[in-house]
């Protein structure tokens, strides 16, 4: 398929942006020392510190934060823009004494377990992650915990069942050999739906044919895509010439993404995004620090991480009119719709 | 710039301006219906029908505890919600949805595969409405129990906390479980809670109050339906 150089590189801006807000590793920028961009603090009452970068998406999740935590702590919000900013989380630790940390993004959790890696354990207080991506694979302390970042399939494909006539019950999957255990999780996981999910593992660096030969073998055998949110695999060059050809030709299958920047009207590559509520990933977060807090601050043994319960959805009305058949009053179960 | 494009320029910034004051002003001469509640459709789709339904309401409609009290510090005219919710503001309903001659409606406990014994789930999802200890104490009044729970703030969030086995239930009213059982194919199974919950009701707050109440009165069922109501007194 034609694209433009600006299309596409609007595109992948775009699921540049909201990769970085997931997490996926963004080049350390010069820190500004330290910067409190919120304060809402009660004489008496136990400190949350909250580390973040200044988003629209980490704003969101503040707002559900403060909106539920609010009445019961006092709440810090302090700016933190790369992994090197250790030194920041130390000063406002320094300050503010918390009894609970939440994290937001990737960078902010390497900031943290860096400040960590030089407390005695019995220092160290309990925090939780969010807006971090394949959470699930990293190697989390003994006192942290955190809402995953990725939306599960299972989640995704429930939604699509109530929009989509065509039946899904295979969903191919294209994912590097490194995040196989992320996809073996999620099989076992929509396999309570009479999900299926049918795996093409490519090599850690896949050039465009390898992305365009998964993609086809996996149309032949599935219902739908689902493109995993891999800055590996969503490379500009990938992309244009790996999975927009691989995409638009027959079969033709709804791709499930992961970033509203994938679903363009005028491009055709994701059917239907599927992104986290950030502002319900802020309350599912304060309602882990109420759990921790019921117990003194300690986080409950055995405390698994979640999977983000909330989503927003926009779905590509062109395509859909195009490929596929709407359900009737499908458009009411959609956030955004692009026509 | 020439002299005549920027009489072009400031004609036509004058003309927007006078649009954006009429449009403005018209917003503010609108009675405003502030709308609080979760319904099997998404909170876009269920403003846009309100407002299709009630031309000259201007209608916001949210889904989260602090959005609601945020709105209704800014004093709309009317609130749409739950009677419970209504008296935790110390409103009081000047207009109750019916359904089926009743004011009222059943709750369902639902489980994935058997129906859950309310005395003996230790942790049930529930639609919050009330805040943090509000809604605990009305889902612990409908269950005579005293399990965790675990707030959502749509109705589509509730099928992951069983999806997920976050949660051993999930109570919400008995007309959702349909919209909810055809979304999913787990085996879901229920069981009846006691007791009853007001159907949505209208609070008329401040002066046009009533215009907004009279313009209720003559929603069309069709729109009613989707708030679980077939007629308003």
């Amino acid at each position: 398929m034609a694209l433009t150089r600006r299309e596409l590189l609007t595109l992948v801006a775009g699921s540049t942006a909201l990769a970085a807000c997931g997490g996926v590793s963004v080049q350390s920028r010069g820190s500004r020392g330290y910067q409190e961009l919120h304060k809402n603090v009660s004489v008496g009452r136990e400190t949350v510190l909250v580390c973040m970068p200044e988003t629209s998406q980490t704003q969101q999740a503040w707002t559900g934060l403060n909106d539920e935590l609010g009445q019961e702590f006092s709440l810090i919000a302090v700016r933190i823009e790369g992994r090197d900013d250790n030194a920041v989380i130390a000063e406002a630790v320094k300050r503010h004494r918390p009894a609970g940390v939440v994290l937001m993004n990737n960078p902010t959790v390497t900031a943290y377990r860096r400040y960590e890696s030089e407390l005695a354990s019995t220092k160290r207080v309990p925090n939780v992650a969010i807006m971090t991506s394949f959470l699930q694979a990293r190697r989390l302390g003994p006192n942290a915990t955190g809402v995953a970042y990725e939306v599960p399939v299972i989640t995704s494909v429930t939604h699509l069942r109530k929009i989509l006539a065509e039946r899904i019950d295979r969903v191919g999957v294209v994912y590097r050999q490194s995040l196989a255990r992320f996809v073996s999780d999620q099989r076992e996981l929509a396999a309570r739906e009479q999900i299926t999910i049918v795996g093409e593992a490519v090599s850690e660096a896949p050039n465009e044919s390898e992305i365009k030969r998964a993609i086809r073998t996996l149309k032949q055998k599935t219902d739908a895509v689902w493109v995993l949110n891999d800055d590996h695999l969503l490379t500009p060059q990938l992309i244009s010439k790996g999975w927009l050809p691989g995409l638009n030709e027959r079969p033709w299958r709804p791709a499930i993404v992961g970033a509203e920047s994938l679903v363009a009207a005028k491009l055709s590559f994701g059917t239907f995004a599927v992104l986290p509520d950030h502002t319900e990933l802020g309350t599912q977060a304060a309602n882990v620090i109420f759990d921790i807090a019921d117990e003194g601050w300690v986080l409950p043994s055995a405390y698994q991480t979640q999977e983000p319960l909330s989503i927003k959805t926009t779905l590509d009305l062109v395509q859909v009119r195009e490929r596929f058949h709407l359900l009737p009053e499908a458009l009411a179960h959609v956030d955004r719709v692009l026509k | 710039m020439s002299n005549s494009a920027i009489s072009r320029t400031a004609a036509g910034l004058t003309a927007l301006g006078l649009t954006w004051l009429a449009s403005r002003s018209a917003q503010a001469a609108a009675p405003q219906l502030l709308v609080f509640l979760h319904t099997a459709v998404k909170q876009r789709a269920l403003q846009d029908a309100l407002s299709s339904s009630l031309p000259g309401v201007s209608v916001t409609t949210v889904g989260r505890v602090a959005d609601f009290e945020r709105m209704l510090a800014e004093g709309p005219d009317a609130v749409l919600t739950l009677p419970v919710v209504l008296r935790s503001k110390g409103l009081s309903a000047t207009l109750a949805g019916h359904r089926g001659g009743a004011a009222s409606e059943k709750y369902v406990l639902v489980g994935a595969d058997t129906a859950p014994n309310p005395s003996q789930v230790s942790s049930v999802g529930a639609l919050d409405i009330l805040g943090r200890a509000g809604t605990t104490t009305f889902v612990e009044g409908l269950l005579g129990a005293q399990p965790k729970v675990v707030r959502v703030t749509k109705v589509e969030d509730l099928l992951p906390l069983l999806q997920m086995r976050r949660a051993d239930g999930i109570v919400l009213p008995a007309r959702l479980q349909a919209a909810l059982a055809s979304a999913s194919r787990l085996k879901l199974a229920e069981r009846e809670l006691a007791g009853n919950v007001g159907l949505p009701a209208v609070a008329a707050v401040a002066g046009s109050g009533a215009a907004v109440v009279a313009a209720m009165r003559s929603l069309p069922v069709s729109t009613s339906r989707l708030v679980g109501v077939d007629s308003w007194h």
